[in-house]
């Protein structure tokens, strides 16, 4: 189960990705017939989940954001599938509750699906 | 895309052929509310916040009854396409101020391989910009003739 700050960082990737995405095919949308008008609201949405997060792990989401383009992967028997190193199995024990676990290898934040 | 392709996407456990709802948000929440996160593997609160983040950047509802929640995240394993639909007709913010009575919503991962996301919308779209296809969609009481209803695209 992902704890809170967790959460909050998937939550801040599938809105980076939303606007990446609209800035991306803001014309192929349009032509689908979609408003895409409200990109300054996604900006301010995204201002306030930062605001929820502790300070280092939006540091550290920024500093993998700008390495590799996406900040956070999910984990697949028990290996980071964004550079394939194997990962502790410890990281799925208790001890990292409430804890946001990186891969020790590339930095990326992992994402244990449940 | 094919309409046997898009169809594959679709789940008779992903359909509600009348929702309870009578609220956007209360809509979205019930359509998120038919995905199983065991089986599925997603998390309920944010894709439900994804989506909601989608309705900020600009209704999903593009007229003529219909409206196209949909949206990426990381929770998602799989490209997912639901249906609902409501015969009273929901308040969606829609492009053309009508209320709004079919609802298709697909999920995708940041990443699909094979890139079916935009393409899966699109042929969506395309099938029920069909006035035949949108009135048979209304009446269809089952996944059965939900299917029928889409298939029935492919031959015009």
């Amino acid at each position: 189960m992902m704890n809170p700050q967790e959460q909050l960082l998937v939550a801040l990737q599938d809105l980076d990705l939303m606007l990446k995405e609209t800035e991306d095919s803001r014309e192929e949308l349009s032509r689908l017939g979609f408003d895409v008008s409200g990109l300054e609201e996604l900006r301010r949405a995204r201002l306030h989940l930062v605001s929820q997060l502790d300070r280092g792990n939006v540091t550290h989401y920024e500093n993998i954001l700008k390495r590799y383009g996406r900040a956070i992967t999910p984990v697949t028997g028990d290996a980071c599938l964004g550079c394939f190193a194997k990962l502790p199995t410890s990281y799925r024990s208790s001890l990292y509750e409430g804890k946001v676990r990186t891969c020790q290898s590339c930095g990326r934040i992992l994402y244990y699906p449940e | 895309m094919k309409v046997e392709d898009l169809l594959s996407f679709f789940d008779p456990k992903h359909c509600i052929f009348e929702l309870r709802a009578s609220t956007k948000d209360d809509t979205l929440e019930e359509i998120v509310d038919l995905i199983d996160p065991e089986k599925d593997g997603t998390n309920r609160q944010i894709i439900l916040d994804m989506l909601r983040n989608r309705e900020a950047l600009g209704s999903t509802a593009v007229g003529k009854g219909i409206a196209f929640p949909h949206g990426r995240s990381l929770v998602v394993s799989r490209l997912m396409a639901i249906f609902a639909r409501s015969s009273s007709g929901i308040p969606f913010h829609s492009l053309d101020g009508e209320p709004t009575y079919l609802f298709f919503a697909l999920l995708a991962p940041p990443q699909d391989r094979s890139n079916l996301y935009l393409p899966a919308l699109g042929k969506i779209i395309e099938l029920v910009r069909e006035d035949a296809i949108r009135e048979r969609l209304m009446q269809a009481e089952n996944f059965d003739q939900f299917t029928a209803a889409m298939r029935e695209g492919k031959q015009s």
